[in-house]
């Protein structure tokens, strides 16, 4: 299997965010309800410092691996592609929320989710999503073509 | 020459080369200006429109 440094830079980067998110969401919508508890501002920390801490660790062991680092044309243009689709994912992410946020004061639809705990994990979710999509899609194109 | 020797010469990255030659990435003018001249070949003589 042919696998480039980016390639190998972009699955570490998916594991990693699936990870340690799905570890979080996992945690959070345990006990099955639309807009669990905030999570502290020490888990909060603590998660972003563990994502940066494995993600630094990962990408230098592929770094170190690859060694060639070259980005060029090719890469570029996945990337723009890949961007595009996440701007995609959190747009209607946002227009969602906002939609939701009018419906539940006019018609008190699902005012659960507009709350500041269903805010702030639905954007969470939203922003997982998003960087999700941004690296599938980096990996099928390298992978299929483009 | 070489995958490599050829990415290398023309500023692209080996899985470019190998995109190119599979036919799953078409290449910028410049590249494939650049691919031809170090054959020294036309454009037309490596690349094909389908």
């Amino acid at each position: 299997m042919n696998i480039s440094y980016k390639e190998g830079g972009l699955l570490v980067s998916l594991a990693t965010t699936l990870g340690l998110f799905g570890w979080y969401f996992f945690e959070a919508f345990n006990g099955l309800q639309l807009a669990p508890d905030l999570p502290s501002f020490t888990k909060i920390i603590g998660l972003i410092v563990l994502l940066i801490v494995f993600e630094s660790i990962l990408q230098a062991s592929i770094a170190v691996i690859f060694r060639s680092k070259v980005e060029d044309e090719r890469d570029r243009l996945i990337t723009r592609i890949s961007y595009r689709n996440s701007y995609w994912i959190i747009s209607g992410g946002v227009w969602f929320l906002l939609i939701q946020l009018i419906l539940s004061e006019q018609f008190d639809y699902m005012s659960e989710l507009v709350t500041p705990n269903g805010i702030f994990h639905f954007l969470l979710l939203t922003f997982l999503i998003a960087e999700t999509t941004n690296f599938l899609t980096q990996l099928y194109h390298y992978r299929k073509g483009v | 020459m070489s995958q490599q020797k050829l990415a290398d010469e023309i500023g692209v990255t080996r899985q470019t080369i190998i995109a190119i030659e599979k036919g799953k990435y078409s290449p910028s003018l410049e590249v494939a200006f650049k691919i031809a001249d170090i054959f020294s070949v036309s454009v037309e003589t490596i690349f094909e429109y389908k």
